[in-house]
């Protein structure tokens, strides 16, 4: 039917016009006398104001034994206050058209509020009443840990959760906290109690360690005095946060299958630690990833996907899990995705094609220009809203990187050739350092795996 | 009447002004200077409700297509040039619509209308047997990926097929199935294009820091010579008695993590005010850590893990609304079914109080901000005025239309509507096969979105 593309008028492609000026925007950064640091940034237009909390309650300071007892304290913030019932919580903050959600990581406890504008005043007050006088009934945690161990079995059946778990326990000693699950297992959750909570709280919930971040349209709002009237009652002990623990792993090759007999799919989870938002590297290390395997037009997928059609889509990605200023930090860097069963040999050696070819010939500087226009050209996209804003600022303070970080980043990227990039793709994933997790049916896929000698083979249940 | 978040909150500044080119293609603007970007939306009134028995999954199947290159534009160029830009990008397929997307910087956008309108105009220049093998491939992972290889994947195909009955044009869901994507061939393809991809069954609207006239005049350089084309049959008739009629129940035996109670009621068509009533009973029920089957059977019974309630809105059949309880260990669905039914008696019996009222109106408006606080969602809302209810406008005054809706009204739809014998059951009950010892964890969680299929 080319009579209808004989019909239309073609027309060469337009040029861009000229850009418009946009910055991340800067935050301004105040204390109140509690201690409590306050980021705030106006972002004219946006109606659903965003309020991020950092505490400085990290998963590493859990008792031992106790993992998960953050992600319940987390959760029984808003389960009762002393002046509100569980349920009376939930129903006044719905009744401001908020959202509230709280949850325990490596770094700390975010908890992260939206609320339209108008009804911040009251919302803020409901947050500060969470923080600063939970009351962590014994019922409400007997019944948070019950839901917690029911959701176990549900994150264990999800196959790119599974692999994910798998990855840190390969990845980690023992010892260090990230090898073990976030929200803790079934075992250690079982023994955690309103008393446990209680502890924990008291020993790292504090505005002096603790900063709050609000981001939205604050036309018309004094925010100085509504977080003094809120935030700003919320008292603490003036005592420092814990210092970080180091991270160590072992990125050895080698495969770990998780079997699942008769799985149509077989999720892949390729990792290991590298180069945090502190390391130089950082900015080579993006482009280098995305040039890898962050989109559809990627090295990866367009081969896994468009050529070969064995996956929905196949990304590489850096994800940290750790920031430290002192050089102590990492990163997750990892390739995730999944392929069909029966292509599951073929996909991984295309994968490891993928990157060999990668570390012979290099990045093209086409490649490179590409990726470069798309991370610094996405940044007005990527900010519009205030969460989004408000998200990369407490990562920023969550990872000890300074306030203007992501700002720099920008004009980082535009600087980072394309060797460099290179360097970076290539270090970020040897092939002999890369730990394998695959979650599918072992007796269809382990023998094409081995086949591969891309590392040991191991089936786990 | 209810109340405001905010003065303007009804529309938040929104205005739009609506043109039409010769050929047929509808267009919307909307100008918004606070960031320069800008978003540009199509929405093709065409989607699986279109599809015919054999070819289930060609709509979706057929946009994937789309992202193949066209006369201009070769191979994967449509991503390229626009990630190139600084861009963002992707397109869906749901039942009754299918919608393609850029969000740009704002110097960006005549490339974005540009690609637009090469693909409109002569996609079929490029479309060859190659393409559309390697994305039947890709699409058929995308179906093991979100619905065949995770536990209760298949509950919506499920529960769709059971509430729509066999031959009405919603019983099968957008990804189709993989024997029909199988027999989809070259010239079905060509024939859904020729049949559907016309700039008279389209809507296209561009939302942000833009110039309305220098817009519109590159909206008519690029689109205004596509040749309009007719002949699109009208989809089948979608709708059916308000009721069931009686209750349709199927027994799933999975090996799945627990047991589930899922189901789904008829209820009004999107864009009526029963709809809305609709949204607002399912809020108060099951749309929050507030809502009455949370406190029920979470918090009180701890019978379940999770309980809520969700709204598939649909103007061309009955909207669905969906009930999805994951029970708690050792908890049999029968305790859970009969605590849902006498939560939804006593709810159709006394209606909302003024307090869940509120609540109630107070969450769907803080969605509706949500919705519109990026361009690239405003454009969307826009086109879908346009497509689904021939007035964008109306995108303008949704929320007051849901603040408006009174408490007897919801009440009313809740003893119509959310009855025993007015929906499709879906029962899992684990197998109870093997499982490791522990969880985790960072959990890029897969983005289960209902409704359609992304590309």
């Amino acid at each position: 039917m080319s009579d209808i593309a004989a019909v239309m008028t073609f027309h060469p492609q337009p040029q861009a016009g000229a850009p418009k000026p946009w910055a991340f925007p800067a935050p301004e950064r105040g204390a109140l006398g509690n201690g409590l640091t306050v980021l705030t940034c106006h972002r004219p237009g946006q109606q659903i104001v965003a309020v991020e909390v950092l505490l400085a309650a990290p998963l590493d300071a859990e008792p031992e034994g106790l993992d998960g007892v953050g992600t319940i304290m987390a959760r029984a913030l808003s389960q009762g206050t002393d002046q509100h019932t569980a349920e009376e919580f939930a129903a006044e903050l719905e009744r401001c058209g908020a959202t509230l959600d709280a949850h325990a990581d490596h770094p700390g406890v975010r908890v992260s509020l939206e609320v339209p504008v108008s009804r911040l005043d009251r919302a803020l007050s409901l947050l500060a009443e969470a923080l600063r006088s939970p009351a962590f009934p014994e019922d409400e945690v007997k019944r948070l840990v019950a839901n917690r161990l029911d959701e176990i079995p549900h994150e264990l059946a999800n196959p790119s959760r599974r692999a994910a778990m798998e990855l840190s326990k390969e990845l980690f000693p023992a010892e260090l906290r990230c090898s073990r699950p976030r929200q803790g297992t079934e075992e250690t959750v079982r023994t955690i109690d309103a008393a446990a909570v209680r502890a924990f709280y008291t020993a790292h919930v504090r505005p002096a360690t603790a900063t709050a971040v609000v981001v939205g349209d604050l036309t018309g709002i004094d925010l100085p005095a509504l977080l003094g009237d809120t935030l700003g009652r919320w008292t603490g002990s003036a005592a420092q946060p814990r210092p970080r623990p180091a991270i160590t792993s072992d990125d050895t090759a080698r495969v770990v299958i998780v079997d699942r007999p008769g799985a149509v799919q077989t999720q892949l989870l390729i990792g290991r630690t590298g180069a945090d938002r502190h390391d130089p590297v950082w900015a080579a290390q993006v482009i280098g990833t995305y040039c890898l395997g962050g989109t559809l037009t990627s090295r990866l997928d367009r081969v896994l996907r468009e050529e070969k059609g064995y996956t929905y889509g196949v990304r590489a990605f850096t994800q940290v899990l750790l920031g430290s200023a002192d050089g102590t930090g990492a990163a997750l860097l990892a390739i995730s995705g999944s392929v069909a069963t029966d292509v599951t040999g073929p996909a991984l050696g295309d994968a490891w094609q993928v990157i060999r070819t990668l570390a012979e010939g290099g990045l093209t500087d086409g490649e490179r220009d590409v990726a470069v226009q798309n991370l610094v050209g996405v940044a007005p996209l990527r900010y519009e809203t205030a969460a989004a804003v408000a998200a990369t600022l407490t990562d920023q303070v969550e990872q000890q990187l300074p306030d203007d970080f992501q700002a720099g980043l920008y004009a980082r990227l535009a600087a980072t050739g394309t060797v460099e990039a290179t360097a970076a793709a290539v270090s970020a994933f040897p092939l002999d350092r890369l730990v394998v997790v695959l979650v599918g049916d072992a007796s269809v896929i382990a023998e094409p795996v081995r086949a591969l000698g891309i590392g040991p083979v191991r089936v786990t249940g | 009447m209810g109340h405001t978040a905010t003065p303007e909150a009804h529309s938040s500044g929104l205005t739009a002004t609506e043109h039409r080119l010769a050929n047929g293609l509808r267009v919307v603007l909307s100008e918004d200077h606070l960031t320069p970007v800008a978003a540009v939306c199509l929405w093709y009134d065409v989607g699986s409700r279109h599809e015919v028995k054999g070819r289930t999954g060609l709509a979706h199947l057929f946009e994937h297509l789309m992202f193949q290159g066209s006369a201009s534009v070769k191979g994967n160029g449509h991503f390229e040039l626009v990630q190139g830009a600084g861009g963002s990008l992707n397109g869906t397929t749901s039942f009754e619509r299918t919608n393609y997307f850029e969000t740009m910087p704002a110097h960006q956008l005549e490339l974005a209308l540009w690609l637009e309108a090469d693909r409109m105009g002569s996609l079929l220049t490029a479309l060859d047997q190659e393409s559309l093998d390697n994305q039947r491939d890709v699409v058929k992972n995308e179906r093991r990926q979100r619905y065949d290889n995770v536990p209760y994947g298949t509950a919506f195909e499920r529960l769709t097929a059971l509430a729509y009955p066999d031959g009405h044009p919603y019983h099968h869901t957008p990804i189709g199935s993989m024997a029909d994507l199988d027999a989809a061939s070259l010239e079905d393809a060509r024939a859904f294009f020729r049949t559907y991809y016309a700039p008279g069954n389209a809507v296209l609207a561009v939302v942000g820091d833009i110039d309305p006239q220098q817009t519109l005049a590159w909206v008519e350089k690029y689109f205004g010579t596509i040749p309009a084309h007719d002949g699109k049959p009208a989809p089948r008739d979608g709708s059916l008695p308000e009721v069931i009629g009686g209750e349709l129940r199927e027994v799933v035996e999975e090996d799945v993590p627990s047991r589930a109670l899922m189901a789904a009621y008829r209820l009004p068509e999107d864009g009526s005010r029963a709809g809305d009533a609709a949204d607002l009973a399912l809020t108060v029920l099951g749309g929050g850590e507030s809502s009455r089957l949370h406190n029920r059977l979470v918090r009180r019974d701890r019978s379940a893990v999770t309980a809520g309630f969700g709204l598939l809105r649909l103007a061309g059949a009955p909207s669905l609304g969906w009930l999805d309880v994951k029970a708690s260990s050792g908890v049999e669905l029968s305790a859970i079914e009969a605590a849902v039914d006498d939560e939804l008696a006593r709810f159709a019996a006394e209606g909302p109080t003024p307090e869940e009222m509120e609540r109630a109106q107070a969450q769907l408006e803080r969605e509706w901000l949500d919705r519109l606080a990026t361009v690239a969602g405003r454009a969307d809302e826009l086109c879908r005025f346009a497509v689904l209810f021939g007035d964008p406008q109306l995108a303008l005054t949704a929320v007051r239309r849901v603040l408006s809706v009174t408490p007897e009204e919801v009440r009313a739809v809740a003893a119509a509507r959310l009855r025993p014998d007015n929906r499709a059951v879906l029962l899992y009950e684990p197998t109870g096969g093997g499982q490791g010892a522990e969880v985790d964890e960072a959990g890029e969680d897969d983005d289960q979105d209902q409704e359609g299929d992304e590309l």
